[in-house]
C-alpha cells in the first residue's frame, strides 16, 4: 500500500463497473457455450495462482495482488485470445517485484514451467527461455498502464478489528501474524477496534481470501470488501451471532456470560475469553463506520452467491485456506443451533443445482476449444466478422 | 487496432523525444516537450528490446511509486506509454540538482535560501512518509530543482512501502554518506526515521557546502558519524548494541554542533540535533520538523524563483542543444549539461560533479558519490 486510496490508482482507474467487465468478456462469449463457464474460469484460475504463489512462498498480499493484476489484464484481454498460463506466471513475477518479494526470473520460470506441467494443468508448452516470461511482463505492465500499487482488504480489517488474544503477543500462522511493536503505529492506536474471537478474526481473514475468486475486486473498495467480510464473519461465526441475537432482542447490553446453547466444536478458550469481557456492541459498531450499509449488505449477497457457485466447483485438492468450508460447516452449526429460524440466503446453498459443476480438467478443455474456435474463425478471414488479429503477437513482430 | 492500442497511441504522439540526453544500464533518457504545448519533459525509455532478465526492479519501483505520488515537492510522471517493445516515462524536466548548486562555489547562500531548500525537502518527504512510502536514497543528488527553484525529490528506485509489521527489509540502501547508524548497524525493522537522517546530513551539508559525514566504507562511516556526534551510550540509543551487525568502534567524545557550524542560530542547531539523534523512535519525524521553530524564525525562507541556481542553465546557447550529443561520457556532451565549463573546472577539479544527466535521471545506478 501506498498513497491515500482516495487519490490513488487503484481508485481512480481501477474500479469499473458491471457494464465494463461485461464488455470485457464480450469477445469470450462468443465462443464460450454458457457465460456461467467464464464465472468458473474467475474462481479456477484465482486457485492457479494461489497454488503457484504458495510454491514460490509468496506471502497471502503478493499472492492477492497477482490475481489483482490478472484481473485488470482481463478487463482489457479476452481469454480466447491469449495464454491464461503464460499471464499467470508473469503476474506472479510482477506482484512479486511490487510487493518486494521478487523472484528470480530464471526460479519464476522453473517453478511455472514444472507447475503447469502437472495434473490438472498439464501445459507442456509453456516456455522454458526466460524471454517469453520477459516480453508477456513487458506487455502486462503496459496493460496495467504502470499502476502497480494494489489495495487489499486486509489492512482494512487489521486496522478496525483485533483478534481477543492479539494483547499477548504471539505469532500466528500466516499474515494475521502480530508485528513487533517497532517504532510508532501507522494504522491508528487501536481505540475503538472491534475485537474479536481469533477464530472469527480468521474466518473474516478466509472470506477476504475467496473474494478473490471473483471480479468483485474489480467492482468495489477494498475497505468495503472488508467491512463486509467482517460483517459476514460476525453473522456466522457462533459465538458472535450468538451476542448479536441478544443484542437486538434486548434493548440494554449487558455483558455475556458463556451461553449455554453452543455447538459442541467451538473452542472453550474463545468462550472463556468472551465470558471475561463485557460485550460489544456490533450493532452500533458497524452503523458508526459511516459507510453505506446497504451497499454492505449487496456486496454480502455478491460474496454468497460466489459461494453458491463455488460449490459446484470441484477442486481436486482443497485449497488451504478456503473459508468455504468454514462457510458452510458454520452456517449449518447455525441453522441446526438457532431456534428462531432466522433464514439467511444461506440456506439456499445447500439446495443450489448440483448437477452442473466443473472441475479444472473440463474448465481447460472449454478453454482449449475455445480458443481453437477463435483461431479457425480467423483463418476464415471472409467470415464478415472482423478479424482481432492476435495483438501479442503483431506488436512482437513490429519489433522485429 | 483495439481501444487499448488506440489510447496508448494517442497517448504517443502527446509527446515528442527532441533528442537524447544520456544513457543508463537499461534506459534511454531523452529531452523532449508536449507535442500541444512545447512543454519540456524528459522521457525515459526503458530498454526492454531483448527481454532477458525482465524489467528492473528499480524501474517496478519507482514506476510504481511515481503514478501515485503527485506533489508540487516530488518529480511528477506526466505520462506512461509504450512503444514496440519500450515502456517510455514521461518526466518533468528538470535541469538541475542540490548537488550542482552545492558545489558551484560562485554561488553564496543565504540562510533563507537553506531554509526554502529545507522546507521543501521536508514538505515532499512529509508527503511520501505520509503515504506510508519510505525514499530510502535521500542525497542532495537526488533532489532536483525545476527552473522555476522549486525543489523536487526524484529517484524513486530504491523507494518501499512501509512493511508489515514483523516483516524484515533490506539495511543495504541509502548512499553511504547519508546512511543512518541504525542501517549501518544492520537493523531490518526500520522506519521512515532513516530519510530523516539523511535530511540531517543534506541539512548540514548546506551549511558546511561540503558533505558533512563522508566515510571511506561502512566500518569508516560509522566512525566519522561518532566522531562527529559522539559515540552513543546506552542511554542515548537502548538496545543498540544488540542490533545485528553491532561492532564497537571506538569512543569518541560528543562535540557540540556549535564548535562546527559557527554561524548558525540556536533554532538551526536544534534542529539539525533532531534530525540527527542516534535513537531512530526520538528522531523528529518529517511533520514535526515542519512545525519546528527554524521554519516560524526570521528570516522566512526565500521565495523559490530567488534561490541560487547554476549561472549556466539560463543562458545555454541553442546550437548546443541540438546535434546527437552523447553527454553519458564525460566528453565534450557535459556542455550541454553545464556550458559554463570554465566556473566548473574551477570549483572542482577532480571533475566529481561532471556528471552526465542521465545519472540523475537514471534510475538504476545509486552509485555512491566517493
Amino acid at each position: 500500500m501506498a498513497t491515500d486510496f482516495w487519490a490513488s490508482s487503484h481508485y481512480k482507474r481501477w474500479i469499473v463497473d458491471r457494464a465494463t467487465l461485461k464488455e470485457s468478456r464480450s469477445d469470450d462469449l462468443q465462443y464460450v457455450d454458457d457465460p456461467e463457464y467464464l464465472d468458473f474460469f474467475a474462481i479456477f484460475f484465482a486457485n492457479v495462482i494461489t497454488k503457484l504463489g504458495k510454491k514460490l512462498n509468496f506471502r497471502q498480499r503478493v499472492i492477492a495482488t497477482a490475481i489483482v493484476f490478472f484481473r485488470r489484464f482481463y478487463i482489457k484481454n479476452s481469454y480466447c485470445e491469449t495464454d491464461p498460463f503464460i499471464v499467470i506466471a508473469a503476474c506472479c513475477y510482477v506482484a512479486g517485484k511490487a510487493e518486494e518479494s521478487p523472484v528470480h526470473i530464471k526460479n519464476m520460470v522453473a517453478e511455472a514451467r514444472l507447475f503447469f506441467s502437472q495434473q490438472p494443468y498439464g501445459v507442456k508448452y509453456f516456455p522454458s527461455d526466460n524471454s517469453k516470461l520477459a516480453e508477456m511482463e513487458f506487455y502486462l505492465v503496459a496493460d496495467l498502464e504502470c499502476d502497480l500499487t494494489v489495495f487489499h482488504p486486509y489492512r482494512t480489517l487489521l486496522s478496525i478489528c483485533k483478534k481477543e488474544s492479539s494483547n499477548d503477543l504471539q505469532t500466528e500462522a500466516g499474515e494475521v501474524g502480530v508485528g513487533v511493536d517497532d517504532g510508532p503505529r501507522y494504522w491508528g492506536s487501536g481505540d475503538g477496534q472491534l475485537e474479536l474471537p481469533d477464530d472469527a478474526f480468521q474466518l473474516a481473514w478466509s472470506i477476504i481470501n475467496d473474494t478473490y475468486r471473483s471480479d468483485l475486486c474489480l467492482l468495489y473498495p477494498p475497505h468495503l470488501l472488508a467491512i463486509t467480510a467482517l460483517y459476514l464473519a460476525v453473522v456466522l461465526h457462533g459465538p458472535t451471532r450468538e451476542l448479536l441475537q441478544q443484542q437486538s432482542h434486548s434493548v440494554e447490553v449487558t455483558p455475556v456470560h458463556s451461553s449455554p446453547r453452543r455447538s459442541s466444536r467451538q473452542s472453550s478458550s474463545t468462550s472463556l475469553g468472551h465470558a471475561k469481557k463485557p460485550s460489544q456492541d456490533f450493532v452500533a459498531f458497524f452503523a458508526e463506520l459511516n459507510i453505506s450499509m446497504p451497499l454492505v449488505a449487496t456486496i454480502a449477497q455478491e460474496i454468497i452467491s460466489l459461494y453458491t457457485l463455488w460449490e459446484r466447483y470441484l477442486e481436486d485438492s482443497d485449497l488451504v485456506d478456503s473459508a468455504k468450508s468454514a462457510f458452510h460447516g458454520h452456517a449449518q452449526a447455525q441453522l441446526g443451533a438457532s431456534h428462531s429460524g432466522v433464514s439467511t440466503p444461506v440456506e439456499n446453498l445447500d439446495d443450489a443445482q448440483r448437477p452442473h459443476g466443473a472441475t479444472p480438467t473440463f474448465l481447460l478443455q472449454v478453454l482449449m476449444r475455445m480458443r481453437e474456435n477463435r483461431l479457425s474463425d480467423m483463418a476464415l478471414a471472409s467470415s464478415g466478422r472482423p478479424v482481432a488479429v492476435n495483438k501479442m503477437l503483431e506488436r512482437t513482430q513490429a519489433a522485429g | 487496432m483495439d481501444a487499448v492500442e488506440k489510447a496508448n497511441t494517442a497517448r504517443q504522439k502527446r509527446w515528442v523525444k527532441d533528442r537524447k540526453v544520456g544513457e543508463g544500464t537499461y534506459a534511454v533518457v531523452y529531452q523532449g516537450r508536449e507535442a500541444s504545448t512545447s512543454r519540456k519533459v524528459a522521457i525515459k525509455k526503458i530498454k526492454v528490446g531483448q527481454f532477458k532478465d525482465g524489467l528492473d526492479m528499480s524501474a517496478i519501483r519507482e514506476v510504481k511509486y511515481l503514478r501515485e505520488l503527485h506533489h508540487q515537492n516530488v518529480i511528477e510522471l506526466l505520462d506512461v506509454f509504450s512503444s514496440k517493445t519500450n515502456l517510455n516515462l514521461v518526466l518533468e524536466f528538470l535541469d538541475s540538482d542540490l548537488e550542482m548548486i552545492i558545489q558551484d562555489r560562485s554561488l553564496v547562500f543565504l540562510p533563507a535560501d537553506i531554509k526554502a531548500w529545507m522546507a521543501m525537502t521536508l514538505r515532499g518527504l512529509e508527503f511520501c512518509h505520509r503515504n506510508f512510502m519510505l525514499h530510502r536514497d535521500l542525497k542532495p543528488n537526488n533532489l532536483l530543482i525545476a527552473s522555476d527553484g522549486q525543489l523536487k525529490i526524484a529517484d524513486f528506485g530504491l523507494a518501499r512501502d512501509f512493511a508489515d509489521p514483523g516483516h524484515k527489509m533490506t539495511c543495504q540502501v541509502i548512499t553511504r554518506w547519508y546512511r543512518p547508524p541504525e542501517l549501518l548497524f544492520g537493523c531490518r525493522y526500520y522506519s521512515s526515521a532513516v530519510d530523516i537522517w539523511s535530511v540531517g546530513c543534506i541539512f548540514a551539508e548546506l551549511m558546511l557546502r561540503t558533505p558533512y559525514l563522508p566515510g571511506e566504507s561502512d566500518m569508516d562511516q560509522l566512525k566519522t558519524i561518532f566522531r562527529a556526534l559522539g559515540t552513543p551510550t546506552e542511554e542515548d540509543w537502548p538496545g543498540h548494541t544488540k542490533l545485528p551487525d553491532y561492532v564497537p568502534v571506538g569512543q569518541f567524545p560528543r562535540t557540540p554542533l556549535r564548535d562546527l557550524f559557527t554561524a548558525a542560530s540556536g533554532d538551526t542547531l536544534n534542529l539539525l540535533s533532531r534530525f540527527l539523534v542516534y535513537e531512530p523512535r526520538r528522531r523528529i519525524n518529517a511533520r514535526d520538523a515542519l512545525n519546528h521553530a527554524y521554519f516560524f524564525a526570521l528570516p522566512h525562507p526565500s521565495h523559490p524563483s530567488k534561490l541560487p541556481k547554476p549561472a549556466a542553465q539560463t543562458s545555454r546557447p541553442l546550437e548546443e542543444l541540438d546535434g546527437n550529443v552523447d553527454i553519458a561520457s564525460a566528453g565534450p556532451g557535459v556542455k550541454a549539461v553545464a556550458p559554463n565549463k570554465l566556473k566548473r573546472k574551477l570549483t572542482s577539479p577532480d571533475g566529481t560533479d561532471l556528471r552526465p544527466l542521465a545519472r540523475r535521471l537514471d534510475f538504476t545506478q545509486h552509485v555512491k558519490r566517493s
